[in-house]
Protein backbone atom coordinates (compact mmCIF):
# COMPACT_ATOMS: atom_id res chain seq x y z
CA UNK A 1 0.00 0.00 0.00
CA UNK A 2 1.11 3.52 -0.78
CA UNK A 3 0.05 6.75 0.89
CA UNK A 4 -1.07 9.82 -1.05
CA UNK A 5 2.45 11.29 -0.49
CA UNK A 6 4.04 8.32 -2.26
CA UNK A 7 5.73 6.94 0.90
CA UNK A 8 4.86 3.40 2.18
CA UNK A 9 2.01 3.48 4.84
CA UNK A 10 2.95 2.86 8.49
CA UNK A 11 1.66 -0.38 9.90
CA UNK A 12 -1.51 0.30 11.85
CA UNK A 13 -2.54 -2.49 14.22
CA UNK A 14 -6.20 -3.61 14.00
CA UNK A 15 -8.57 -2.03 16.60
CA UNK A 16 -8.83 -3.92 19.89
CA UNK A 17 -12.06 -6.01 20.22
CA UNK A 18 -14.58 -4.62 22.74
CA UNK A 19 -15.62 -7.49 25.10
CA UNK A 20 -19.14 -7.00 26.49
CA UNK A 21 -19.26 -9.26 29.57
CA UNK A 22 -22.94 -10.25 29.49
CA UNK A 23 -22.78 -12.08 32.84
CA UNK A 24 -21.63 -8.92 34.61
CA UNK A 25 -24.46 -6.93 33.04
CA UNK A 26 -26.95 -9.55 34.17
CA UNK A 27 -25.67 -9.45 37.76
CA UNK A 28 -25.86 -5.69 37.93
CA UNK A 29 -29.63 -5.69 37.42
CA UNK A 30 -31.18 -6.29 40.85
CA UNK A 31 -34.90 -6.47 41.23
CA UNK A 32 -36.36 -6.57 44.72
CA UNK A 33 -40.12 -7.08 44.78
CA UNK A 34 -41.72 -4.01 46.40
CA UNK A 35 -43.61 -6.06 49.01
CA UNK A 36 -40.34 -6.93 50.80
CA UNK A 37 -39.69 -3.31 51.75
CA UNK A 38 -41.27 -2.71 55.19
CA UNK A 39 -43.54 0.33 55.48
CA UNK A 40 -42.67 3.19 57.80
CA UNK A 41 -44.18 2.72 61.24
CA UNK A 42 -43.68 1.68 64.84
CA UNK A 43 -43.97 -2.06 64.24
CA UNK A 44 -41.28 -4.35 65.62
CA UNK A 45 -38.74 -5.29 62.88
CA UNK A 46 -39.01 -8.88 64.17
CA UNK A 47 -42.49 -9.09 62.65
CA UNK A 48 -41.13 -8.14 59.19
CA UNK A 49 -38.28 -10.63 59.58
CA UNK A 50 -40.69 -13.46 60.29
CA UNK A 51 -42.97 -12.43 57.42
CA UNK A 52 -39.98 -12.35 55.09
CA UNK A 53 -38.99 -15.88 56.15
CA UNK A 54 -42.47 -17.09 55.20
CA UNK A 55 -42.37 -15.22 51.88
CA UNK A 56 -38.96 -16.69 50.99
CA UNK A 57 -40.22 -20.15 51.95
CA UNK A 58 -43.14 -19.76 49.55
CA UNK A 59 -40.87 -18.46 46.78
CA UNK A 60 -38.64 -21.52 47.11
CA UNK A 61 -41.57 -23.82 46.42
CA UNK A 62 -43.39 -21.66 43.84
CA UNK A 63 -41.42 -19.29 41.62
CA UNK A 64 -42.85 -15.77 41.39
CA UNK A 65 -41.36 -13.99 38.35
CA UNK A 66 -40.25 -10.39 38.61
CA UNK A 67 -42.80 -8.09 37.05
CA UNK A 68 -43.84 -4.45 37.17
CA UNK A 69 -46.92 -2.40 36.49
CA UNK A 70 -47.53 -2.52 32.73
CA UNK A 71 -46.44 -6.13 32.15
CA UNK A 72 -48.94 -8.54 30.66
CA UNK A 73 -49.40 -11.63 32.89
CA UNK A 74 -51.34 -14.89 32.77
CA UNK A 75 -52.37 -16.31 36.15
CA UNK A 76 -53.81 -19.82 36.71
CA UNK A 77 -55.65 -20.31 40.03
CA UNK A 78 -57.25 -23.40 41.55
CA UNK A 79 -61.03 -22.95 41.45
CA UNK A 80 -63.34 -25.56 42.99
CA UNK A 81 -66.25 -24.45 40.77
CA UNK A 82 -64.48 -24.35 37.40
CA UNK A 83 -64.57 -27.24 34.88
CA UNK A 84 -60.90 -28.20 35.06
CA UNK A 85 -60.67 -27.05 38.70
CA UNK A 86 -58.31 -24.34 37.38
CA UNK A 87 -59.06 -20.94 35.83
CA UNK A 88 -56.66 -18.85 33.74
CA UNK A 89 -56.81 -15.08 33.39
CA UNK A 90 -54.67 -12.88 31.13
CA UNK A 91 -54.37 -9.15 31.73
CA UNK A 92 -52.18 -6.11 32.14
CA UNK A 93 -50.94 -5.38 35.65
CA UNK A 94 -52.32 -1.96 36.58
CA UNK A 95 -51.38 -1.78 40.24
CA UNK A 96 -49.22 -3.53 42.84
CA UNK A 97 -50.27 -2.95 46.43
CA UNK A 98 -49.83 -4.26 49.94
CA UNK A 99 -46.68 -5.23 51.85
CA UNK A 100 -45.53 -8.55 53.22
CA UNK A 101 -47.63 -11.69 52.75
CA UNK A 102 -50.75 -9.74 51.81
CA UNK A 103 -49.19 -8.23 48.68
CA UNK A 104 -51.64 -8.00 45.76
CA UNK A 105 -51.61 -7.10 42.08
CA UNK A 106 -54.57 -6.15 39.89
CA UNK A 107 -54.87 -7.51 36.33
CA UNK A 108 -57.17 -5.83 33.83
CA UNK A 109 -58.56 -7.10 30.52
CA UNK A 110 -61.60 -6.47 28.34
CA UNK A 111 -63.45 -9.71 27.55
CA UNK A 112 -66.38 -9.54 25.10
CA UNK A 113 -66.71 -5.76 25.54
CA UNK A 114 -66.81 -6.05 29.33
CA UNK A 115 -63.89 -4.66 31.34
CA UNK A 116 -62.76 -7.15 33.99
CA UNK A 117 -60.27 -6.50 36.80
CA UNK A 118 -59.13 -9.24 39.15
CA UNK A 119 -57.06 -8.57 42.29
CA UNK A 120 -54.74 -11.53 43.03
CA UNK A 121 -52.70 -12.10 46.17
CA UNK A 122 -49.07 -12.98 45.37
CA UNK A 123 -48.70 -15.48 48.21
CA UNK A 124 -52.13 -17.13 47.98
CA UNK A 125 -51.55 -20.92 47.90
CA UNK A 126 -54.36 -21.36 45.34
CA UNK A 127 -52.30 -19.73 42.59
CA UNK A 128 -50.85 -22.50 40.41
CA UNK A 129 -48.75 -20.46 37.95
CA UNK A 130 -47.84 -16.87 37.07
CA UNK A 131 -46.38 -16.35 33.56
CA UNK A 132 -45.12 -13.08 32.20
CA UNK A 133 -46.32 -12.90 28.58
CA UNK A 134 -44.90 -9.49 27.68
CA UNK A 135 -42.40 -7.38 29.60
CA UNK A 136 -43.09 -3.74 29.02
CA UNK A 137 -42.91 -0.81 31.40
CA UNK A 138 -45.21 2.16 31.07
CA UNK A 139 -44.68 5.81 31.90
CA UNK A 140 -46.65 5.54 35.19
CA UNK A 141 -46.56 3.43 38.32
CA UNK A 142 -50.33 3.12 38.50
CA UNK A 143 -52.44 2.45 35.41
CA UNK A 144 -55.87 2.90 37.04
CA UNK A 145 -56.69 5.47 34.35
CA UNK A 146 -57.16 2.62 31.88
CA UNK A 147 -60.67 2.33 33.32
CA UNK A 148 -61.54 5.68 31.72
CA UNK A 149 -59.51 5.12 28.57
CA UNK A 150 -60.95 3.72 25.33
CA UNK A 151 -61.40 -0.06 25.69
CA UNK A 152 -58.93 -0.81 22.90
CA UNK A 153 -56.04 0.06 25.26
CA UNK A 154 -57.07 -2.61 27.78
CA UNK A 155 -57.90 -5.48 25.41
CA UNK A 156 -55.34 -8.26 25.27
CA UNK A 157 -55.65 -11.58 23.49
CA UNK A 158 -56.47 -14.35 25.96
CA UNK A 159 -54.46 -16.89 23.94
CA UNK A 160 -51.45 -14.62 23.50
CA UNK A 161 -48.09 -16.39 23.17
CA UNK A 162 -45.29 -15.24 25.48
CA UNK A 163 -43.08 -12.71 23.68
CA UNK A 164 -39.51 -14.00 23.60
CA UNK A 165 -36.78 -11.74 24.88
CA UNK A 166 -33.12 -12.05 25.83
CA UNK A 167 -32.15 -12.09 29.45
CA UNK A 168 -29.73 -9.21 29.58
CA UNK A 169 -31.79 -6.68 27.66
CA UNK A 170 -33.33 -3.86 29.60
CA UNK A 171 -37.08 -3.79 30.00
CA UNK A 172 -38.43 -1.51 27.24
CA UNK A 173 -40.51 1.51 28.26
CA UNK A 174 -43.66 1.96 26.20
CA UNK A 175 -44.19 5.71 25.82
CA UNK A 176 -47.76 5.21 24.71
CA UNK A 177 -50.09 8.16 25.28
CA UNK A 178 -53.55 6.79 25.91
CA UNK A 179 -56.73 8.45 24.57
CA UNK A 180 -59.56 8.80 27.06
CA UNK A 181 -63.32 8.46 26.91
CA UNK A 182 -65.24 11.75 27.31
CA UNK A 183 -65.49 13.11 30.82
CA UNK A 184 -66.76 12.37 33.59
CA UNK A 185 -63.94 10.04 34.66
CA UNK A 186 -63.74 7.98 37.85
CA UNK A 187 -60.93 10.25 39.09
CA UNK A 188 -59.78 13.67 37.88
CA UNK A 189 -56.65 12.34 36.20
CA UNK A 190 -55.56 15.76 34.90
CA UNK A 191 -54.83 16.95 38.48
CA UNK A 192 -51.12 17.08 39.42
CA UNK A 193 -51.51 14.82 42.49
CA UNK A 194 -51.80 11.75 40.23
CA UNK A 195 -48.79 12.88 38.18
CA UNK A 196 -49.83 10.90 35.09
CA UNK A 197 -47.66 11.11 32.01
CA UNK A 198 -49.30 8.41 29.93
CA UNK A 199 -52.53 10.19 28.91
CA UNK A 200 -53.00 12.35 25.85
CA UNK A 201 -55.19 15.04 27.37
CA UNK A 202 -57.50 16.49 24.75
CA UNK A 203 -58.97 18.99 27.23
CA UNK A 204 -58.96 22.72 26.48
CA UNK A 205 -55.92 24.57 27.84
CA UNK A 206 -58.16 26.48 30.28
CA UNK A 207 -59.13 23.23 32.08
CA UNK A 208 -55.51 22.11 32.28
CA UNK A 209 -54.52 25.45 33.80
CA UNK A 210 -57.40 25.19 36.29
CA UNK A 211 -56.24 21.71 37.29
CA UNK A 212 -52.79 23.12 38.16
CA UNK A 213 -54.49 25.13 40.94
CA UNK A 214 -54.47 21.91 43.01
CA UNK A 215 -50.73 21.43 42.64
CA UNK A 216 -48.77 21.23 45.89
CA UNK A 217 -45.19 22.23 44.92
CA UNK A 218 -44.02 22.14 48.57
CA UNK A 219 -44.64 18.37 48.86
CA UNK A 220 -41.31 17.37 47.30
CA UNK A 221 -39.44 19.46 49.90
CA UNK A 222 -41.37 18.06 52.88
CA UNK A 223 -38.73 16.35 55.02
CA UNK A 224 -41.16 14.42 57.20
CA UNK A 225 -42.45 12.56 54.13
CA UNK A 226 -38.99 11.39 53.08
CA UNK A 227 -38.52 7.63 53.33
CA UNK A 228 -35.10 6.64 52.07
CA UNK A 229 -35.29 2.91 51.37
CA UNK A 230 -31.91 2.43 49.63
CA UNK A 231 -30.05 1.00 52.65
CA UNK A 232 -32.99 -1.10 53.79
CA UNK A 233 -33.38 -2.41 50.22
CA UNK A 234 -29.72 -3.44 50.03
CA UNK A 235 -29.86 -5.32 53.32
CA UNK A 236 -33.09 -7.09 52.40
CA UNK A 237 -31.80 -7.87 48.87
CA UNK A 238 -28.70 -9.55 50.33
CA UNK A 239 -30.78 -11.52 52.82
CA UNK A 240 -33.35 -12.64 50.23
CA UNK A 241 -30.85 -13.60 47.52
CA UNK A 242 -28.74 -15.61 49.99
CA UNK A 243 -31.77 -17.50 51.27
CA UNK A 244 -33.07 -18.24 47.76
CA UNK A 245 -29.69 -19.57 46.63
CA UNK A 246 -29.70 -22.23 49.37
CA UNK B 1 -51.41 -8.61 61.63
CA UNK B 2 -50.83 -11.11 58.85
CA UNK B 3 -52.85 -13.30 56.51
CA UNK B 4 -52.85 -17.07 57.03
CA UNK B 5 -54.28 -19.61 54.60
CA UNK B 6 -55.91 -22.96 55.41
CA UNK B 7 -55.47 -26.13 53.33
CA UNK B 8 -58.88 -25.55 51.74
CA UNK B 9 -57.70 -22.17 50.40
CA UNK B 10 -59.56 -19.86 52.82
CA UNK B 11 -57.79 -16.79 54.14
CA UNK B 12 -57.90 -15.70 57.79
CA UNK B 13 -56.36 -12.62 59.41
CA UNK B 14 -54.01 -13.34 62.28
CA UNK B 15 -52.47 -11.20 65.06
CA UNK B 16 -48.92 -11.93 66.24
CA UNK B 17 -48.37 -11.83 70.00
CA UNK B 18 -44.84 -12.10 71.41
CA UNK B 19 -44.22 -13.65 74.83
CA UNK B 20 -41.46 -11.42 76.15
CA UNK B 21 -39.67 -12.36 79.44
CA UNK B 22 -42.69 -13.73 81.33
CA UNK B 23 -42.03 -15.04 84.82
CA UNK B 24 -44.28 -16.30 87.63
CA UNK B 25 -43.90 -13.84 90.51
CA UNK B 26 -45.92 -15.00 93.49
CA UNK B 27 -48.41 -17.59 94.70
CA UNK B 28 -51.47 -16.25 96.55
CA UNK B 29 -53.45 -18.98 98.34
CA UNK B 30 -57.27 -19.20 98.35
CA UNK B 31 -57.62 -17.96 101.96
CA UNK B 32 -55.24 -15.03 101.44
CA UNK B 33 -56.99 -13.70 98.35
CA UNK B 34 -60.52 -14.51 99.57
CA UNK B 35 -61.64 -15.85 96.16
CA UNK B 36 -62.79 -19.31 95.06
CA UNK B 37 -59.40 -20.45 93.69
CA UNK B 38 -55.77 -19.66 94.39
CA UNK B 39 -54.03 -17.08 92.25
CA UNK B 40 -50.67 -16.80 90.54
CA UNK B 41 -49.13 -13.39 89.88
CA UNK B 42 -47.35 -13.29 86.50
CA UNK B 43 -45.12 -10.48 85.25
CA UNK B 44 -44.49 -9.42 81.63
CA UNK B 45 -41.88 -7.39 79.78
CA UNK B 46 -38.67 -6.34 81.58
CA UNK B 47 -38.19 -2.70 82.58
CA UNK B 48 -35.87 -0.42 84.54
CA UNK B 49 -35.88 -0.92 88.33
CA UNK B 50 -35.23 2.73 89.15
CA UNK B 51 -38.67 4.24 88.60
CA UNK B 52 -40.47 2.07 91.16
CA UNK B 53 -40.48 2.37 94.97
CA UNK B 54 -38.65 -0.15 97.19
CA UNK B 55 -41.87 -1.70 98.49
CA UNK B 56 -43.12 -2.36 94.95
CA UNK B 57 -39.78 -3.94 94.01
CA UNK B 58 -40.07 -6.49 96.87
CA UNK B 59 -42.19 -8.88 94.82
CA UNK B 60 -39.54 -9.00 92.08
CA UNK B 61 -36.68 -9.42 94.56
CA UNK B 62 -38.39 -12.40 96.27
CA UNK B 63 -38.91 -14.13 92.93
CA UNK B 64 -35.38 -13.30 91.77
CA UNK B 65 -36.52 -11.67 88.59
CA UNK B 66 -35.87 -8.24 86.93
CA UNK B 67 -38.59 -5.60 87.31
CA UNK B 68 -41.59 -6.29 85.05
CA UNK B 69 -43.65 -3.64 83.36
CA UNK B 70 -46.98 -5.41 83.76
CA UNK B 71 -48.20 -7.72 86.56
CA UNK B 72 -51.45 -9.73 86.13
CA UNK B 73 -53.28 -12.35 88.17
CA UNK B 74 -54.49 -15.70 86.89
CA UNK B 75 -57.05 -17.81 88.80
CA UNK B 76 -55.46 -21.24 88.98
CA UNK B 77 -56.55 -24.63 90.43
CA UNK B 78 -54.34 -26.19 93.11
CA UNK B 79 -52.93 -28.91 90.84
CA UNK B 80 -51.63 -26.35 88.33
CA UNK B 81 -49.43 -24.32 90.68
CA UNK B 82 -45.99 -23.26 89.46
CA UNK B 83 -42.99 -22.23 91.54
CA UNK B 84 -42.39 -18.45 91.55
CA UNK B 85 -39.46 -17.53 89.33
CA UNK B 86 -40.14 -20.02 86.53
CA UNK B 87 -40.14 -18.47 83.04
CA UNK B 88 -43.22 -18.93 80.87
CA UNK B 89 -42.93 -19.50 77.11
CA UNK B 90 -45.22 -19.34 74.09
CA UNK B 91 -45.23 -23.15 73.95
CA UNK B 92 -47.54 -23.05 76.98
CA UNK B 93 -50.28 -22.72 74.33
CA UNK B 94 -50.72 -25.20 71.49
CA UNK B 95 -52.24 -24.70 68.00
CA UNK B 96 -55.95 -25.54 67.99
CA UNK B 97 -56.56 -24.08 71.46
CA UNK B 98 -58.96 -21.22 72.07
CA UNK B 99 -57.78 -18.17 73.92
CA UNK B 100 -59.13 -14.92 75.44
CA UNK B 101 -57.00 -11.81 74.99
CA UNK B 102 -57.34 -8.78 77.30
CA UNK B 103 -55.68 -5.42 76.78
CA UNK B 104 -56.25 -1.68 77.19
CA UNK B 105 -57.98 -0.30 74.08
CA UNK B 106 -56.50 2.59 72.10
CA UNK B 107 -57.26 5.85 73.92
CA UNK B 108 -59.29 8.30 71.84
CA UNK B 109 -59.51 11.09 74.43
CA UNK B 110 -62.65 13.13 75.04
CA UNK B 111 -65.10 12.16 72.33
CA UNK B 112 -68.58 13.20 71.37
CA UNK B 113 -71.66 11.07 71.51
CA UNK B 114 -71.64 10.10 67.80
CA UNK B 115 -68.21 8.50 67.91
CA UNK B 116 -68.41 7.18 71.45
CA UNK B 117 -71.88 5.59 71.38
CA UNK B 118 -72.80 5.58 67.70
CA UNK B 119 -75.67 8.06 67.89
CA UNK B 120 -77.11 9.21 64.56
CA UNK B 121 -76.87 12.98 65.15
CA UNK B 122 -78.98 15.41 63.15
CA UNK B 123 -79.23 16.27 59.41
CA UNK B 124 -76.63 18.61 57.92
CA UNK B 125 -79.13 21.02 56.35
CA UNK B 126 -82.88 21.78 56.19
CA UNK B 127 -82.86 24.44 58.89
CA UNK B 128 -80.81 22.74 61.65
CA UNK B 129 -79.37 25.58 63.81
CA UNK B 130 -76.02 24.64 65.37
CA UNK B 131 -77.17 21.04 65.92
CA UNK B 132 -75.47 18.35 63.84
CA UNK B 133 -73.64 16.00 66.26
CA UNK B 134 -75.55 16.54 69.51
CA UNK B 135 -77.31 13.81 71.53
CA UNK B 136 -80.77 15.42 71.30
CA UNK B 137 -83.15 14.42 74.13
CA UNK B 138 -81.57 12.83 77.23
CA UNK B 139 -84.67 11.66 79.12
CA UNK B 140 -88.49 11.69 79.10
CA UNK B 141 -90.84 14.16 80.82
CA UNK B 142 -92.36 11.57 83.18
CA UNK B 143 -88.98 10.47 84.57
CA UNK B 144 -88.06 14.08 85.50
CA UNK B 145 -84.48 12.93 85.99
CA UNK B 146 -81.60 11.61 83.95
CA UNK B 147 -80.92 7.90 84.57
CA UNK B 148 -77.53 6.76 85.82
CA UNK B 149 -75.37 5.45 83.02
CA UNK B 150 -76.92 7.73 80.39
CA UNK B 151 -74.77 7.64 77.27
CA UNK B 152 -73.08 11.05 77.05
CA UNK B 153 -69.80 12.49 75.72
CA UNK B 154 -66.69 11.62 77.71
CA UNK B 155 -63.25 9.96 77.67
CA UNK B 156 -63.27 7.08 75.19
CA UNK B 157 -60.85 4.16 75.06
CA UNK B 158 -57.89 3.32 77.32
CA UNK B 159 -59.98 0.75 79.22
CA UNK B 160 -59.49 -3.00 79.54
CA UNK B 161 -61.47 -5.05 77.04
CA UNK B 162 -61.33 -8.76 76.11
CA UNK B 163 -61.82 -10.58 72.82
CA UNK B 164 -63.13 -14.07 73.54
CA UNK B 165 -62.68 -17.40 71.80
CA UNK B 166 -59.72 -16.62 69.51
CA UNK B 167 -58.19 -19.69 67.88
CA UNK B 168 -54.45 -20.21 68.05
CA UNK B 169 -53.25 -21.10 64.52
CA UNK B 170 -49.50 -21.34 64.92
CA UNK B 171 -46.74 -21.05 67.52
CA UNK B 172 -43.11 -20.08 66.91
CA UNK B 173 -41.04 -21.57 69.74
CA UNK B 174 -37.75 -19.91 68.69
CA UNK B 175 -39.03 -16.33 68.94
CA UNK B 176 -41.94 -17.11 71.34
CA UNK B 177 -44.73 -15.86 69.08
CA UNK B 178 -48.39 -16.89 69.21
CA UNK B 179 -50.50 -16.46 66.04
CA UNK B 180 -54.02 -15.68 67.22
CA UNK B 181 -57.08 -15.51 64.92
CA UNK B 182 -58.72 -12.14 64.29
CA UNK B 183 -57.97 -8.81 65.94
CA UNK B 184 -56.98 -8.03 69.49
CA UNK B 185 -57.68 -4.87 71.56
CA UNK B 186 -54.84 -2.42 71.99
CA UNK B 187 -52.31 -0.55 69.81
CA UNK B 188 -49.22 -2.15 68.17
CA UNK B 189 -46.59 -3.28 70.71
CA UNK B 190 -48.94 -2.92 73.70
CA UNK B 191 -48.96 -5.34 76.67
CA UNK B 192 -51.62 -8.01 76.51
CA UNK B 193 -52.93 -10.77 78.80
CA UNK B 194 -53.56 -14.15 77.11
CA UNK B 195 -55.64 -16.73 78.96
CA UNK B 196 -57.33 -20.07 78.17
CA UNK B 197 -60.83 -19.37 76.92
CA UNK B 198 -63.71 -19.76 79.37
CA UNK B 199 -66.40 -19.97 76.67
CA UNK B 200 -68.52 -23.16 77.08
CA UNK B 201 -68.19 -23.99 73.35
CA UNK B 202 -64.40 -23.99 73.56
CA UNK B 203 -64.05 -26.39 76.51
CA UNK B 204 -63.53 -29.47 74.29
CA UNK B 205 -60.73 -28.06 72.15
CA UNK B 206 -58.48 -27.29 75.12
CA UNK B 207 -57.54 -30.97 75.42
CA UNK B 208 -54.01 -32.13 76.38
CA UNK B 209 -52.37 -28.75 76.88
CA UNK B 210 -48.87 -28.73 78.45
CA UNK B 211 -49.73 -29.00 82.17
CA UNK B 212 -48.92 -27.04 84.32
CA UNK B 213 -46.79 -25.24 81.73
CA UNK B 214 -44.06 -25.83 79.13
CA UNK B 215 -40.63 -26.06 80.78
CA UNK B 216 -37.71 -25.13 78.49
CA UNK B 217 -35.15 -27.18 80.41
CA UNK B 218 -37.42 -30.28 80.37
CA UNK B 219 -37.15 -33.34 78.13
CA UNK B 220 -39.59 -32.17 75.45
CA UNK B 221 -37.83 -30.85 72.33
CA UNK B 222 -40.32 -28.98 70.16
CA UNK B 223 -39.76 -28.02 66.46
CA UNK B 224 -39.32 -24.33 65.70
CA UNK B 225 -42.85 -23.91 64.26
CA UNK B 226 -45.98 -25.63 65.52
CA UNK B 227 -48.93 -25.50 63.10
CA UNK B 228 -52.60 -26.33 63.45
CA UNK B 229 -53.77 -29.26 61.24
CA UNK B 230 -55.71 -27.03 58.86
CA UNK B 231 -53.01 -24.41 58.32
CA UNK B 232 -51.32 -24.34 54.91
CA UNK B 233 -47.57 -24.49 55.50
CA UNK B 234 -45.44 -22.71 52.90
CA UNK B 235 -43.22 -25.78 52.44
CA UNK B 236 -46.14 -27.61 50.76
CA UNK B 237 -46.97 -27.23 47.03
CA UNK B 238 -49.90 -25.05 45.93
CA UNK B 239 -53.45 -25.97 46.88
CA UNK B 240 -55.43 -27.94 44.25
CA UNK B 241 -59.02 -29.15 44.22
CA UNK B 242 -59.87 -32.61 42.93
Amino acid sequence: RVNSDGKPAKFQPPPKPVIIDKQKQREERRFLSPEFIPPRGRTDPLKFYIERKDMIQRRKVFSIPEFCVGHILAVTTADPYANDKASRFVGICIQRGGKGLGATFVLRNVIEDQGVEICYELYNPRIQAIEVLKLEKRLDDNLMYLRDALPEYSTFDVNMKPVSRLDHEEIPVNKLQVRMKPKPWSKRWERPKYNIKGIKFELPGKKMKEAQKWSQPWLEFDMLREYDTSKIEEKIWKEVSEELKK
Amino acid sequence: MMPIWTKSGKKHAVTLLKVQDCHVLRYVSKEESGGKTSKLLVGGKNGSPFSKSESAMEIFKEAGVPRKQKVTTFNVTDDALIKPGTPLYAAHFRPGQFVDVTAKTIGKGFQGVMKRWGFKGQPASHGQTKTHRRPGAISTNKASKVYRGKKMPGKMGNIYRTSFGLKVWRINTKHDIIYVNGSVPGHTNCLVKVRDSKLPTCKDSNKNPPFPTFFADGDEKLPEDLYDEEVFQFTDPSVTYT
